[in-house]
């Protein structure tokens, strides 16, 4: 009797439990609208008053932010940034990309093979291709993946040929040149090709051979920290002395 | 005799106390069941009432109605044709009938206990 009893409320339980969840899954209270012509163009116009005072909100801060941009670009400190980034790459403390050449320079096989001395390159001879590719419009060089700047020095040391401390370690070696543009690219690679360097270089039983650069080329930036030892800063002319 | 009233007010609670949602599409189904479980519901009391109770016919006849009329809305959704509305009215042709006969069965027991 009492297990009759038992299912009976089990199943109950269940009935329940199911119809309470109909119940709910159906029952989703609809809000009639019953607002007139009349209070429906109210609340249109209240809306549309929101929107204008959130568009001139908007609009008063873009503003704003232009004003600040403005000022930004128009401060001091930018023209400062400004010429400090133009002198940074100026003096070599960027990384360059551009068109150019890459000259490489490698010792001449044949001669190998005859059993004459591989070459080796002497800083004359490097300070004379660089002069020349100077004088044919060439903005940025590196050596072997150093930056060439205006002070970088070429020198023999203990029989070695050094670059700013660097001695060039082996043969061959990469010369990476960046010409203002692809045209000026185009001449200086005309011109190095009829250049006398090639043959010093044959000289010295090494090859010096141009190459065209397909695609941009990059030129690290000078690694080291310029030293400058002698320069002292100008000192503003003073009313009536100049 | 109260216990089954108690269990379905309890179910309602709980019921109404947790968070299942059933999607919209589904409620279809869920009223179907809903409806074939309170069919088998009452065929038991009248069972009951008339002795020939039966647990497992009882207990198989709630899930077996329930799985069929949702099969079978289930069904008349994907073959286009109303199927659910034929367990709609088998259930409720048996619920109203279920009902007739409890009443009459209480009604002759009062007016038998009034006699007295």
């Amino acid at each position: 009797m009492s297990r009759k009893y038992i299912v009976f409320t089990l199943i109950s339980i269940l009935v329940g439990f199911m119809i309470a969840i109909q119940f709910r899954a159906v029952k989703e209270p609809i809000v009639r609208d019953t607002r007139d012509t009349w209070q429906l163009r109210e609340d249109l116009q209240k809306e549309k008053e929101l929107e204008l005072r959130l568009l001139r909100e908007i609009r008063s801060n873009e503003e704003k932010i232009a004003q600040y941009e403005t000022d930004r670009l128009h401060g001091k400190e930018q023209v400062l940034k400004d010429t400090l980034d133009e002198l940074k790459s100026e003096a070599g403390l960027t990384v360059v990309k551009g068109h150019g050449l890459i000259l490489t320079i490698s010792p001449i096989e044949e001669e190998m093979l005859l059993g004459k001395p591989v070459g080796k390159i002497s800083p004359d001879l490097l300070k004379r291709l660089l002069n020349e590719l100077n004088r044919y419009g060439a903005q940025y060089v590196s050596i072997d993946d150093h930056r060439v700047i205006n002070s970088t020095v070429i020198r023999d040391i203990n029989n070695e040929t050094k670059i700013d401390g660097y001695s060039i370690q082996s043969l061959p070696i990469e010369i990476k040149v960046i010409a203002e543009n692809q045209q000026a690219a185009e001449l200086l690679y005309k011109r190095m090709q009829v250049s006398k360097s090639a043959e010093d270089f044959f000289i010295d039983h090494l090859r010096l051979e141009t190459a065209k650069a397909n695609k941009e080329i990059t030129i690290p930036a000078y690694e080291d920290s310029i030293r400058i030892m002698h320069m002292e800063p100008v000192k503003s002319a003073e009313g009536g002395s100049s | 005799m109260w216990l089954p009233v108690l269990g379905l007010i309890i179910g309602l609670f709980f019921g109404f106390m947790t968070d299942i949602k059933i999607p919209e599409e589904y409620s279809n189904y869920l009223s179907i069941a809903v409806l074939a479980a309170l069919d088998t519901l009452f065929g038991g009391i009248r069972a009951h009432l008339q002795d020939m109770y039966d647990e497992m016919v009882f207990v198989s006849g709630f899930f077996f109605n329930i799985i069929l009329a949702a099969g079978l809305a289930f069904l008349g959704v994907h073959l286009g044709v109303d199927l659910y509305l034929a367990a709609i009215f088998a259930f409720g042709v048996r619920l109203f009938q279920n009902i007739a006969v409890i009443r009459r069965i209480l009604l002759t027991k009062w007016t038998s206990k009034k006699e007295k």
